[in-house]
């Protein structure tokens, strides 16, 4: 029994360990995620020199471990770890002077380092994990712990050149996918490394001095976040993948930050989201004593990072209902916006359409309502938009009646968006838009031309039909004579 | 044999409305129907968004211009048969001119509608479709229908007379006795557009515009 199912297990685990494997080098093959790793020693020390990997090779962790082993075997092993939180080759091709203009180069210390060295090993492509793990891989083979270190406790420190040591030096990379402050932080971080060098040259002490980072910086890779809008995806890349998605939203995130875009208000019901509103402007105001007083809601409603009341709002499959909750509004302690949305099928179109039957606005136990089924509706499966509004300039929206709280206040909405209904993704779905293609006035322009073209065209046909008498011409006689004289 | 039938004026006139009209009717349909915009199309809504006097306007304009249209065909026709007949029979001139008279009462009857109708047209102070109000939107429609009514009545009208003038023009020519016979169909041809100068005022008698 007991031989039979280990037999049975280990004929499972084959096909299962080959897929691992295929995993694992298509983990390792991903172009994606490298990060460069510069090795050089201090003047003064000969190293053999090791042969460079062949173009466009990724360095995976084994081999990694192996040049280190090489280097720290034959070289000091007081190793100066400089490691940067994201850093890409693209880095040093866009702030390394690498077109010519080294006078703009942000590493002149690191230059001046390597070319000082007598055998500098540059990886450009070592594969992100295992750069990672670098702090590791130094550990085991000097085993010796990390001290953590900056410039200002390296000047205190004794080093001994018997005994190994390994002084990380954390160098930050920075959030922003500006593209100046990059260029900033590269070159504090050379000032630091310049810093460091300058102080082990003082101690005199040999050393193994290695420059990697964390992660790779894929704000450099994909150069701004302007310039990648359509995708910015190298030629082989594969589409998709969980990465990308991420990397989409990110970039989406960081445009529509700079462009002051923001989300909807939404109302979730559970996990799904079932009412969306957008507006660039809302303001009510209030007529008192003959005078308009505004009030502005906007920025209490919509904005990144804004988050307003919804409570006491409400969503089945034909009523909507949104109440947005206000405090100190026009002098009254509690107000509440709500917007109240219906859906049915309706027979003659032999389809659902959703209305926005009214726009509320309660305070104090008063209720002034708006109509707003005459003029706010689509279909159920879509959403509504408008530019404006309001109920006082080309009004959608009307008092219910002309003795109802309404007519004392001014509501206006700019650029509106609202869907109550079939809401999927927590995205709005197609906007259908209230102004139509053609207006009323170009549709009366097109009836009268209409008209107009058919009595043209009734006008022309009577007058072609319109033949002169030809019964007795003569074409071989006389040509008619018109006497001058009587 | 195509190009000659091309070369026809009347052909090229004829296929390229027809073409415009269609073209731009299968255009507009598959636009809807690609863009899944059908619920886009709203005869109400065209309705009550054009202005009620444009309807009232269009209505006044037909009326007199299809009446002049009929009176001016139904006196082309029988003008030219009564100078031609009065050639060889000159009794017939003075007499005939009754025809020429019952198709210029067609236009009469139409200008008659067209200042009728004008004056019911009245300023509203609406710009919504519940601020217009249903009676500006009858008058408007009322007033379209009744132009239409009176216009198109007129313009056969005024055919069907020309046509019988000419005919009793001819025939008077032939011989004396045979006018007053045809007198009586040409009566008949004119009574019917008095009839539709009838119901184009009972179209009109209730409206009503202004606020």
């Amino acid at each position: 029994m007991a031989p039979a199912r280990t037999l049975q297990l280990q004929r499972i685990s084959a096909p299962l360990v080959v897929f691992l494997a295929v995993l694992s080098v298509l983990k390792t093959g991903n172009c994606e995620e490298q990060v460069p790793l510069i090795l050089w020693t201090s003047e003064g020390t000969s190293v053999p020199s090791q042969s460079p990997p062949t173009a466009g090779h990724i360095v995976g962790q084994q081999q990694l471990a192996s040049y280190l082993e090489k280097a720290l075997e034959a070289g000091p092993r007081n190793v100066v770890l400089f490691l940067q939180d994201k850093m890409s080759v693209e880095d040093f091709t866009m702030y390394g002077g690498a077109f010519g203009n080294k006078q703009d180069s942000v590493f002149p210390n690191l230059e001046g380092a390597l070319r000082s060295s007598s055998s500098p090993l540059v990886l450009p492509a070592v594969s992100w994990p295992a750069s990672n793990a670098v702090i590791g891989q130094l550990q085991d083979q000097l085993e010796t712990s990390p001290l953590y270190m900056d410039p200002e406790t390296l000047s205190q420190l004794r080093l001994n050149t018997s005994s190994p040591a390994l002084l990380v030096f954390r160098l930050p990379y920075g959030m922003g996918a500006d593209l100046m402050s990059a260029k900033e932080i590269l070159s504090g971080n050379d000032e630091v490394i310049g810093q460091v060098l300058s102080i082990m040259r003082t101690q005199s002490v040999p050393y193994t001095a290695i420059y990697t980072a964390l992660r790779p910086s894929q704000e450099a890779a994909s150069l701004s976040v302007e310039a990648s809008l359509g995708g910015g995806r190298s030629l082989l890349q594969a589409r998709g993948g969980y990465r990308e998605r991420g990397r989409e939203r990110e970039r989406q995130r960081k445009i529509k930050e700079k462009a002051g875009i923001y989300g909807p208000v939404e109302f979730k019901e559970g996990d799904n989201t079932c009412i969306l509103l957008w507006a660039t402007g809302l303001s009510v105001s209030i007529l008192r004593s003959g005078r308009w007083e505004d009030h502005n809601l906007t920025p209490s409603t919509f904005g990144e990072g804004v988050s307003p009341k919804l409570h006491g709002s409400s969503c089945d499959k034909t009523k909507a209902r949104l109440v947005l909750n206000y405090e100190n509004v026009l002098g009254h302690r509690s107000f509440k916006l709500i917007f109240a949305m219906s859906q049915r099928h309706y027979q003659v179109s032999a389809r659902r359409w959703f209305t926005l039957d009214a726009v509320e606005l309660e305070y104090d136990g008063t209720k002034a309502t708006f109509n707003g089924s005459r003029n706010i509706y689509a279909p159920a499966e879509y959403s509504y938009r408008c530019e404006s509004v309001t109920n006082f300039r080309w009004p959608l929206l009307v008092p219910r009646s002309s003795k109802d709280p309404a007519n004392q206040w001014r509501v206006s909405l700019e650029d509106f968006q609202i869907q109550g209904f079939n809401v999927s993704g927590g995205e709005f779905s197609y906007a259908s838009d209230c102004a139509g293609f053609f207006s009323p006035g170009i549709w009366m322009g097109l009836m009268t031309s209409l008209l107009m073209v058919l009595v043209l065209t009734y006008g022309l046909h009577m007058i072609m039909q319109l033949h002169t008498m030809d019964r007795f011409d003569d074409p071989k006689g006389p040509a008619i004579s018109v006497p001058q004289t009587e | 044999m195509l190009l000659e039938w091309m070369m026809n004026g009347h052909a090229i006139l004829y296929t390229g409305v027809t073409l415009a009209f269609w073209s731009t009717i299968l255009i507009v349909g598959i636009c809807y129907t690609i863009f899944d915009l059908g619920f886009r199309f709203d005869v109400a809504w065209f309705l009550t968004e054009t202005s009620p006097f444009m309807w009232a306007n269009l209505g006044i304009g037909l009326a007199i211009s299809l009446s002049v249209v009929g009176a001016a065909w139904g006196i082309y026709i029988t003008g030219s048969s009564i100078i031609g007949g009065g050639v060889k029979a000159p009794r017939i001139k003075t007499k005939n001119l009754v025809s020429i008279i019952f198709c210029e009462a067609v236009a009469i009857y139409g200008i008659i509608m067209a200042i009728v109708i004008s004056n019911m047209a009245e300023n509203f102070s609406g710009t919504t479709p519940e601020t217009i109000g249903r009676q500006n939107y009858q008058a408007g429609y009322s007033m379209f229908g009744a132009g239409l009514t009176v216009g198109f009545s007129n313009l056969f009208c005024g055919i069907c007379v020309g046509i019988v003038g000419s005919g009793a023009a001819l025939a008077d020519a032939q011989n004396a006795s045979l006018f007053v016979k045809i007198l009586i169909v040409e009566i008949f041809g004119s009574a019917i557009g008095l009839f539709g100068v009838i119901v184009a005022i009972l179209q009109t008698s209730k409206v009503k515009m202004g606020d």
